[in-house]
C-alpha cells in the first residue's frame, strides 16, 4: 500500500520530462534485490493462463540467443543497467501472471491492431500474446450478457491486481450517450469508471485514451476527453502515439511485473523511458536539418536523397517519443524512415496543432475565438499592415494640421 | 546652441549602447528566427552536408542574440529600479501624476500636437509605459524561447551541467500551460510575439520621428547624442 502511495505521489510531483539515466549503484542494487524478491513471489503464483512463454518462442522459431538479445535491448529501453537483463527475461516469462483487462472506447481499434501486430510474430508481440488478457471487447469470442459476466468475474477474481488498459476517448457530451457498450447500454464513461475502481493501475493506450486524440479534435462534437480527465486517484500511465508502440506497452507491463510499480512519468504521465527523448534528436535525417537540406515537395531530388522533412511539416522537433530509436514493428521502419514527416501523434491535441503537414509558420490556425483560420504570418502581417495604415493616417493628418498651424494664428 | 533653447540630458551612454545593441539584435533575431520557423532560402545541392550547416548557423546566431538579450534585459531590469540617472519604475506607478501625464501625452498624439499640456523635457509616463510593454514582450520571447531550447536537452544534461536544463524547466515550463497546453502552442506564441514586437517597433520609430518633427525639440537626437533641446519658455511655463 505504502508503495502505491509513493508511486502516486511521485506521479503527481514529477514536473518535467527530465530523465535520470544514472541513479547510482546503491539505488540499482536495492532495486535489483526488490525486483528479484518480487519475481520469486510471482513465480509461486498460479499462472492466469496456460500459455508457456518458452514453448511459444520455440513454436515461433525464436532461439534463446535471440530472446536474450531482446531482453538486453528491453533492459536498455527501460533505462536499467545490464545486470537487470536476466530479471527482464524472467519477467517476460512471468508475464502470464499479470492479469490485464482491456477496454475499447471511442477509437479505431488501432492500438489493438498494434497489440496484435503479426507480420510474423516477434518477441514483443509474443510477450503481449501471453499476458493474461482477461477481457478484451474486440478480441474475445463472448458477447452480450456473456461478455458482461466474464468482465465481472475477472474484476472480482483479480480485484486490486489487474492492469486496466484503455483504448479510445471518452465522449462526455450528451451525458456520454455518444458511446454505449454491452447489453445494458452502459455509457463509456460509466463503464470506464466501474472498471477502474478496482484496478491496480490504469494504462491509457494511444492518443485517444491519453489526450482525446482524433475524437477530441476540433470541433469535438462528442465532447471527447482522455482517461486522465475521468479517472482520478489511481496510478495512471499514458502511452500516447497513434497507434501506441507495442514496445512501450511491453515496457510498461514488464516494469510493472518487475517492480510492482508504475515507471517514472513525466508531467503528461508518460513513462520517461519512452517519452523522455525528442524524436528530432535521434532522427537519422537530423544532419540534413542542420545543413539546411530540406525536401521542398514530395518526390523532388531532396526526397530522393532522404533530406530533412521539416518543410513538409515534420513535427519531430516538438515531439517526444522513442520511435526514432525503437521504430515500429520490431524496428522495421518508422514514419520519417519511409519519407514522410512526423505528425506529433504522441503530443496533446496533435490533430489540431501538429498534424497539418506543413511548418507551423505556414499552418492555418484557429484564432482563440474560433472561426478565423489564418497562418500566424498572415495574421501578423495583417496586424503590421493595420499599424502601418494607422501610422499613415496619423502622419498625413499631422502634416495637414501642422501646415494649418504654421500659416494660421493659433501658434502659441 | 540655438538661441532660446536649453539642452537636457535624456539618455546615458550605457542606455544608448543598450538601445542600439537591442535594435541590431532585433533585426538579427527576426532574420534568423524567420529562417528557423520556415527556411526561406535553399542551400546549394552540390555542396556536401558537412560544408553547409545553414540551419545550425541560423540557430547559433539566434541563440547568441538571445543570450545578448538576456544580458541587456537583466541590466535594464536593474536600471528600472536602481539607475542613478532616472528610475523608470517611478513613471510606471499608477499615481495621479503619472496617469494625468499619460493622458496628456496621449491627447497630444491624438490631437496631432494641438494640445501639449505636459513637460516634454524629461521622460514621460506614456513612453515609459510603451517601453515597458516592449521589455515585457522581450521577456516573453526569452521565456518561450528557452522553453523551446530545453526540448533539445531531453537527456537532462548539457555541456555546462545538469543544473541548466533543470533551471530552464523550473523557470519556463509554465509557459506551456499559459500558451494552451502543448509544445506547439509555445512555438506559435513565440512566432506570433515576433509580429507584436515588429508592430511595436514600427510605431516606436514613427512616434519618435513624429515628436522630432512636430515638437521641434530634436527628440531623435536623444538616442544618438543623449540629449534634446527644450524651449526656455516652455520650461518656465511648467
Amino acid at each position: 500500500m505504502s508503495d502505491k502511495v509513493e508511486a502516486v505521489k511521485k506521479l503527481f510531483t514529477s514536473q518535467s520530462s527530465r530523465v535520470e539515466t544514472n541513479k547510482g549503484d546503491t539505488y540499482y542494487q536495492e532495486l535489483f534485490d526488490k525486483c528479484e524478491a518480487r519475481l520469486n513471489e510471482m513465480r509461486s503464483h498460479q499462472p492466469a493462463n496456460k500459455l508457456d512463454f518458452t514453448d511459444l518462442l520455440e513454436d515461433n522459431g525464436i532461439d534463446r540467443r535471440e530472446f536474450m538479445k531482446w531482453a538486453s535491448a528491453t533492459t536498455a529501453m527501460l533505462m536499467l543497467p545490464p545486470m537487470f537483463t536476466p530479471l527482464v527475461a524472467d519477467a517476460a516469462v512471468l508475464m502470464n501472471r499479470a492479469p490485464v483487462i482491456w477496454l475499447e472506447l471511442q477509437d479505431c481499434a488501432g492500438n489493438s491492431e498494434a497489440l496484435l501486430r503479426a507480420d510474423g510474430p516477434k518477441i514483443d508481440e509474443i510477450v503481449l500474446d501471453i499476458i493474461s488478457l482477461e477481457f478484451h471487447e474486440t478480441l474475445q469470442a463472448a458477447s452480450g450478457h456473456q461478455a458482461e459476466k466474464q468482465l465481472e468475474e475477472a474484476m472480482e477474481h483479480f480485484k486490486g491486481k489487474y492492469l486496466l488498459f484503455v483504448e479510445g476517448a471518452i465522449p462526455m457530451a450528451m451525458d456520454g450517450q455518444y458511446g454505449t457498450i454491452g447489453a445494458k447500454g452502459e455509457t463509456f464513461h460509466d463503464h470506464l469508471v466501474r472498471c477502474a475502481e478496482n484496478a491496480a493501475a490504469v494504462v491509457a493506450v494511444g492518443s485517444c485514451a491519453t489526450f482525446g486524440g482524433i475524437p477530441a479534435a476540433a470541433p469535438n462534437p462528442t465532447g471527447a476527453v482522455g482517461v486522465m480527465d475521468v479517472v482520478k486517484n489511481k496510478p495512471l500511465i499514458n502511452i500516447p502515439a497513434c497507434p501506441a508502440n507495442p514496445a512501450n506497452m511491453v515496457g510498461v507491463i514488464l516494469h510493472y511485473v518487475l517492480t510492482g510499480q508504475v515507471p517514472e512519468l513525466d508531467s503528461l504521465l508518460r513513462p520517461k523511458f519512452a517519452f523522455g527523448y525528442r524524436i528530432h534528436d535521434n532522427c537519422e535525417r537530423r544532419a540534413h536539418f542542420d545543413a539546411g537540406e530540406y525536401v521542398e515537395e514530395w518526390g523532388d531530388v531532396g526526397a530522393q536523397n532522404n533530406f530533412c522533412l521539416y518543410k513538409m511539416g515534420c513535427k519531430g522537433p516538438m515531439t517526444f517519443n522513442n520511435c526514432s530509436i525503437v521504430r515500429y514493428n520490431e524496428g522495421v521502419n518508422w514514419p520519417i524512415g519511409v519519407g514522410r514527416g512526423c505528425i506529433g501523434c504522441s503530443e496533446p491535441d496533435f490533430w489540431d496543432k501538429y498534424a497539418y503537414e506543413r511548418p507551423m509558420a505556414d499552418a492555418k490556425i484557429k484564432a482563440p475565438t474560433g472561426g478565423v483560420e489564418k497562418t500566424v504570418d498572415e495574421f501578423g502581417l495583417g496586424m503590421l499592415t493595420a499599424a502601418g495604415i494607422g501610422i499613415a493616417i496619423h502622419a498625413a493628418a499631422s502634416t495637414v494640421a501642422g501646415k494649418r498651424e504654421n500659416s494660421g494664428e493659433s501658434h502659441e | 546652441m540655438k538661441q532660446g533653447y536649453t539642452q537636457v540630458k535624456r539618455m546615458t551612454p550605457a542606455m544608448r549602447i543598450i538601445h542600439w545593441v537591442n535594435a541590431i539584435c532585433m533585426i538579427g533575431a527576426v532574420v534568423t528566427g524567420l529562417y528557423i520557423g520556415h527556411p526561406y532560402y535553399q542551400t546549394f545541392m552540390a555542396d556536401g552536408a558537412v560544408d553547409k550547416y545553414v540551419m545550425a548557423w541560423n540557430r547559433y546566431g539566434h541563440f547568441i542574440i538571445a543570450i545578448i538579450f538576456d544580458v541587456t534585459s537583466v541590466i535594464i531590469a536593474y536600471l528600472y529600479f536602481f539607475s542613478r540617472f532616472e528610475k523608470p519604475y517611478k513613471k510606471l506607478v499608477p499615481n495621479t501624476q503619472n496617469i494625468t501625464e499619460f493622458k496628456a501625452v496621449l491627447v497630444n498624439l491624438l490631437t496631432l500636437n494641438r494640445k501639449k499640456e505636459f513637460d516634454s523635457s524629461h521622460a514621460d509616463s506614456f513612453n515609459t509605459v510603451y517601453f515597458t510593454v516592449f521589455h515585457l514582450l522581450l521577456i516573453w520571447m526569452l521565456l518561450t524561447g528557452l522553453q523551446m531550447y530545453v526540448h533539445g536537452l531531453g537527456s537532462g544534461l548539457s555541456s555546462i551541467g545538469a543544473w541548466w536544463p533543470w533551471m530552464l524547466h523550473l523557470t519556463t515550463d509554465w509557459t506551456i500551460w499559459i500558451c494552451g497546453g502543448t509544445l506547439m502552442d509555445v512555438r506559435i506564441s513565440h512566432h506570433f510575439t515576433m509580429w507584436l514586437i515588429l508592430c511595436w517597433v514600427v510605431f516606436h520609430i514613427y512616434y519618435q520621428v513624429w515628436r522630432t518633427i512636430f515638437w521641434k525639440e530634436a527628440d531623435i537626437a536623444i538616442v544618438i547624442g543623449g540629449s534634446k533641446f527644450v524651449k526656455d519658455d516652455s520650461l518656465k511655463s511648467e
